[in-house]
């Protein structure tokens, strides 16, 4: 079995399952949804299978690659491959699918809902994977698709608005990078000879200055919006909070993603002069993400919104961290992604749960639900801990890893962003008193407590919370070689402090 | 001149020309199948006019026998009557591309035909000869053959869009179409007459040869710039396309499919013949011009498109805006990137008629039931009709350019070849396609939401039903939208061979 | 780019030649002519006699068809006479080709015939 082209298994996977959902028949709404959740789970398996698979140390190098020619013509082919930093990317999104789809309801029109989420599995898995540039392009556009149908059919009251908003915003972005991509394959032509769109090859060529920042700026407009770095922010709280639970869940848990990962693999990998000149700009970006989310998840009404707001808090340290160019704060942020995407997954999945009993996300209808379903109170508990970056929970190793590396080479950006942990604390707990504690009223009283199907769903992300918080070294021990080479290509001048030496012999 | 022919009084003994049989073998299967057409339509009775479309459909198929022999006989270029005809890989693969979309045209017209009770055997007579114009555009290298193509073309399609006789705006369309498309033939004549008075040849190799940048007099600038023009009507980029709205929403609903793809690829083949054989030195003077038409036709039919309410409108103005992205690779022609745009133009021609004939089979078949051309009428389609909500989407992002549908394969292309050209003209315009490819998602992305998210106009949920013929033209520009940005090497290595 | 710019100079330049040359010509007629309008002026011209009743009035379709008619065979005639004079030279091939000539507009004939176009009643 070593040579069975896993990766592409990992794509094709989900595509098929998208259309064989799409070709069954719409009067058995369970079979749909047995088959839909069926072909998630073989993803999953499929994802964990790699993480076995997987070397550990090593170079840094891609792994598992599997490489064919597509068009010829143009120099374009499927090539997949993995990586430490793509690595726990792929796992998460096969975790996360299979119970996207299993804890919420599309409550109508089950077999489109199923067929679009898998056909976003196909892209995100596809746009993790892909070395070509090209290839990568073409999965990063089909993910728009599908998540504007969830959010535009699916979502809740305006959701029209906020569908088109959604696709507009990233649609520009990646209109830019289109442009971007092109101008960099056929300057790189002059360099390399021949024509191609592997992101190995291109790695090779070197641009002029004046050129690179002007394409690094087109692959980092599209990511930029994606992640979203403020100010391309805005269309993220009405998509957030329009979309059905699922299209939340998956947005903020892998979605945002492909925002920073794009950053590290492509702007970083294609344009490092250019990453280090615009370096003092993304990290102002990053540390006013942080402040501004922060900021304005305090003052939401809507506890979706609440969370939808702390998801541009914590991309923001993502972007901090990846552009403090050390090791350790690299390695944090992309630990932090997968941190980001469990724990605010979790989260985006229980305030589901509140909307689908109560009908309402308005904090000032919710009261008391802590004495009425103490369970369902614990387990959001953990999860809002683990969001705010407490100890013993994996939040806190992303976040910490983050700022001490941060500090090496970027203190004072490091100390505002500081702040922003505490204010973290400041509006989730300030959400979770009013929303849970206190003695509740006539509407809150029939709250249900937990369901055991629900409990369920919610496991996997409960373990890796504590698992990661308690022992990260596994991940991090995949993680660290290929973001070790990155950083290296990026070539910053490292900082020769005792704590950095310290790390470095560990 | 003429005193020199009334003197001569010595005739030179006449030589018959060498006709290459097997190389026109497309264009005579095609008139013979027109002749055939007329004739049974003289002698059948009425119950049995169906019978002129399976001709028509067949005929068509069978023209596209001789250019698959053609093709696989080698890739020599056949010319013909000193240069005036040839016969080659680029004529060939357009050749295809008009009898293709040629069929799925007849596909169309079957049952709108038929219940519409409009005259059949003079619609197909005409459609045929029409692409039998469009065929024969492919393989003209001459004014004179381009200019008798360009008629053949157009005359039936001015009759063909007013066909709808008792309908006001039908009129209209055949009426606008007719008088502007005489006003272009007009201009272009003039703008071919020059270039014969400075060249004195009307052979397009022969004017090649004798146009030289820098060099250039200032009729030959004037002839060129009246040329372009004139084929600037026929494939309605701006400023010259205030005729195509009117004329799409009026005619009938097949010949909208007709002018707005087989039509305007003609125009584009034309202009294709122009400029990369009679004026492939005269950069300087077509690259700006087509450059400021290409980033204003995609900019405004856009805009425009963003307002209408009507499906077939928009489509109109989205076709104008998709001409402003076949145009932008012509203007970088002659360049470095000269070979790309060929090959971008031809790519973006064949994607673009399998994904609108598609469209307009969908809006065809939805009107069946809705009777309705407007934006509203399309709501909640996909609960009713999935198929055809499925197919309207897939074609919507097509031309959206997202991928893995043909889309983007025909905009890639394009991009590719203005980036390649490596100069800020084709940087800007670049930018501009970008742009402009966003915000045509703001009305395809309106029409994707009424299918999706909208609810069912009057609650009415009956299924659709459609005709055979409609389902087989729904059939092919599915599988070809989708087989053509799934595995684009199968028009990719026809369309790189290529060259003029 | 100046020369590039000189291009459409010429285009320029020539549309400016035929604006003014039009409106310069209608302005010295303006200028020359003399201006005496009165009623019998402005009246339909009618090769001199009074004319009756509305401009717009409509004539007989089946005039249309004898126009048309008249161009099948009249374009026949133009094309034929001068092929006969040299019909030696173009022999065979210019036999043929003039019977292919002649069966398509032998064909719009039929196709008159048929659509009982002939017949004047």
């Amino acid at each position: 079995m070593n040579n069975f082209p896993i990766l592409t298994a990992l794509v094709l996977v989900p595509a098929a399952g998208a259309l064989v959902v799409a070709l069954m028949s719409k009067r058995h709404p369970d079979i749909v949804k047995l088959a839909g959740v069926g072909f998630s789970v073989v993803t999953g398996a499929l994802s964990i299978w790699v993480l076995g698979k997987f070397h550990t140390g090593g170079d840094g190098s891609f792994q598992l690659v599997s490489q064919h020619s597509w068009i010829k013509q143009w120099g374009i082919g499927w090539h997949l491959g993995i990586d430490g930093i793509s690595l726990f990317l792929v796992v998460l999104t096969g975790i996360l699918f299979p119970i996207a789809l299993l804890g919420s309801d599309s409550h109508h029109d089950i077999k489109p809902y199923t067929a679009w989420i898998l056909l976003l599995e196909a892209g995100v898995m596809g746009s993790f994977l892909s070395l070509d540039l090209f290839l990568f392009f073409v999965f990063f556009e089909i993910v728009l698709v599908p998540m504007y149908f969830l959010i535009g059919g699916w979502g809740y009251d305006k959701r029209v608005y906020a569908a088109l908003k959604f696709f507009i915003y990233t649609m520009l972005g990646s209109a830019f990078m289109l442009v971007g991509i092109l101008t960099t394959v056929f300057l790189a032509k002059a360099q390399l000879g021949h024509i191609t769109f592997d992101l190995v090859e291109l790695q090779k060529a070197s641009f002029a200055v004046s050129t690179g920042r002007w394409l690094f700026l087109a692959f980092a407009i599209a990511f930029a919006v994606k992640v979203p770095i403020f100010p391309f922010h805005t269309w993220l709280p009405d998509a957030h909070t329009q979309a059905p639970t699922a299209g939340s869940v998956l947005l903020a848990g892998v979605m945002l993603k492909l925002g920073t990962y794009g950053l590290l693999r492509f702007s970083f990998g294609l344009f490092p002069e250019a990453t280090r000149y615009f370096r003092p700009l993304f990290l102002t970006l990053g540390v006013i993400g942080i402040l501004y989310g922060a900021i304005v998840a305090t003052m939401q009404k809507d506890l979706k919104r609440v969370v939808a707001y702390s998801s541009v808090a914590h991309m923001g340290f993502i972007v901090l961290g990846a552009f403090a160019f050390t090791g350790q704060a690299v390695s944090g942020s992309v630990l932090q992604m997968i941190n980001h995407g469990v724990s605010t997954g979790a989260l985006f999945l229980l305030v589901g749960m509140i909307s689908e009993r109560r009908h309402t996300r308005e904090i000032s209808q919710l009261k008391g639900l802590q004495s009425v379903a103490p369970i369902f109170a614990g387990v959001f508990t953990l999860v809002m801990l683990s969001s705010i970056g407490v100890p013993g929970l994996n939040g806190f190793v992303g976040e910490f890893m983050i700022l001490i590396g941060t500090f090496l080479t970027a203190r004072w950006w490091t100390v505002v962003a500081a702040a922003g942990v505490i204010l973290a604390a400041l509006y989730l707990l300030w959400a979770y008193q009013r929303v849970f504690h206190g003695q509740p009223d006539e509407a809150n009283k029939t709250f249900s407590e937990l369901k055991l199907k629900e409990a369920l769903v919610l496991a996997p992300l409960l373990g890796i919370i504590v698992f990661t918080g308690v022992y990260p070294k596994p991940m991090l021990d995949r993680i660290q070689p290929a973001v070790n080479k990155l950083v290296q290509h990026v070539d910053y001048p490292q900082p020769q402090s005792p704590i950095a030496a310290a790390e470095g012999g560990q | 001149m003429l005193s020199t022919l009334l003197a001569s009084d010595v005739v030179a003994p006449f030589s018959s020309p060498k006709i290459d049989y097997h190389a026109l073998a497309p264009e005579l299967v095609l008139a013979g199948v027109i002749v055939a057409v007329l004739l049974a339509d003289l002698f059948l009775e009425e119950s049995k006019k169906w019978v002129l479309s399976t001709i028509a459909g067949f005929g068509l198929l069978a023209a596209f026998i001789p250019i698959v022999t053609l093709a696989v006989s080698g890739h020599r270029a056949r010319s013909m009557f000193g240069g005036a005809y040839v016969v080659d890989t680029y004529s060939l693969l357009v050749k295809g591309i008009f009898l293709l979309a040629g069929y799925v045209v007849v596909l169309l017209s079957q049952n709108y035909l038929e219940e519409g009770d409009y005259y059949q055997g003079e619609y197909y007579f005409l459609l045929l000869s029409s692409i039998l114009g469009m065929v024969m555009m492919g393989s003209s290298r001459d004014l004179v053959t381009i200019f008798v193509s360009l008629e053949f073309l157009s005359i039936p399609a001015y009759m063909l869009a007013a066909w709808r006789k008792r309908d006001l705006k039908s009129n209209e369309a055949g009426t606008k179409y007719y008088l502007l498309g005489v006003f272009a033939s007009a201009v272009m004549l003039y703008g071919m007459s020059l270039l014969y008075g400075d060249t004195g040849t009307t052979i397009l190799k022969g004017i090649g040869a004798k146009l030289q940048n820098g060099s250039m007099s200032p009729v030959a600038v004037l002839g060129i710039v009246f040329v372009i023009i004139g084929f600037a009507f026929k494939v309605s980029a701006v400023p010259f396309h205030n005729w195509a709205p009117d004329t799409y929403q009026g005619a009938p609903t097949p010949i909208t499919a007709f002018l707005s793809v087989a039509s305007k690829a003609a125009g584009f083949v034309a202009l294709i013949n122009l400029i990369y054989v009679a004026f492939p030195h005269g950069g300087d003077v077509f690259q700006p011009m087509i450059g400021v038409m290409a980033a204003s036709t995609m900019t405004l039919g856009n805009v425009m498109a963003l307002r209408q309410t009507n499906i077939v409108r928009m489509l109109a103005y989205s076709s104008i805006s998709q001409g402003g992205f076949i145009l932008m690779p012509l203007a970088v022609a002659g360049g470095k990137s000269s070979g790309n745009a060929l090959t971008a133009i031809v790519t973006y021609l064949a994607v673009y008629a399998a994904t609108n004939l598609g469209l307009f089979a969908v809006i065809i078949a939805v009107s069946r039931k809705t009777r309705s051309g407007e934006v509203s009428s399309w709501g909640g389609l996909f609960s009713y009709a999935p198929l055809l909500g499925v197919l309207a989407t897939a074609f919507l992002a097509s031309l959206a350019g997202i991928p893995p549908l043909g889309g983007w394969v025909a905009k890639f292309g394009a991009f590719r070849a203005v980036i390649t050209s490596g100069t800020n003209w084709g940087y800007a315009l670049a930018i501009v396609g970008a742009v402009n490819s966003v915000i045509a998602f703001g009305y395809y992305g309106s029409l994707m939401r009424e299918i999706w998210m909208k609810p069912v106009p009057d609650g009415d949920t009956a299924p659709i039903r459609t005709p055979s013929s409609l389902n087989a033209a729904l059939m092919i520009c599915g599988g070809a939208t989708l087989a053509l940005g799934v595995v684009p090497g199968i028009i990719l290595r026809f369309s790189d061979i290529i060259k003029l | 780019m100046s020369q590039l710019l000189r291009s459409y100079l010429t285009v320029a330049m020539f549309g400016a030649i035929g604006v003014l040359l039009a409106a310069l010509l209608l302005a010295i007629s303006a200028l020359v002519r003399p201006n005496r309008p009165n009623a019998d002026k402005s009246k339909v011209y009618e090769s001199g006699v009074d004319p009756i009743g509305d401009g717009w009035s409509q004539s007989q379709i089946r005039y249309y068809v004898f126009a048309l008619l008249f161009v099948i065979f009249d374009v026949e005639t133009v094309f034929i006479f001068p092929w006969a004079t040299q019909l030696e030279r173009y022999a065979g091939f210019g036999l043929l080709e003039m019977g292919i000539f002649v069966f398509v507009l032998l064909l719009g004939l039929v196709y008159a015939w048929r659509k009982g176009v002939l017949r004047w009643v």
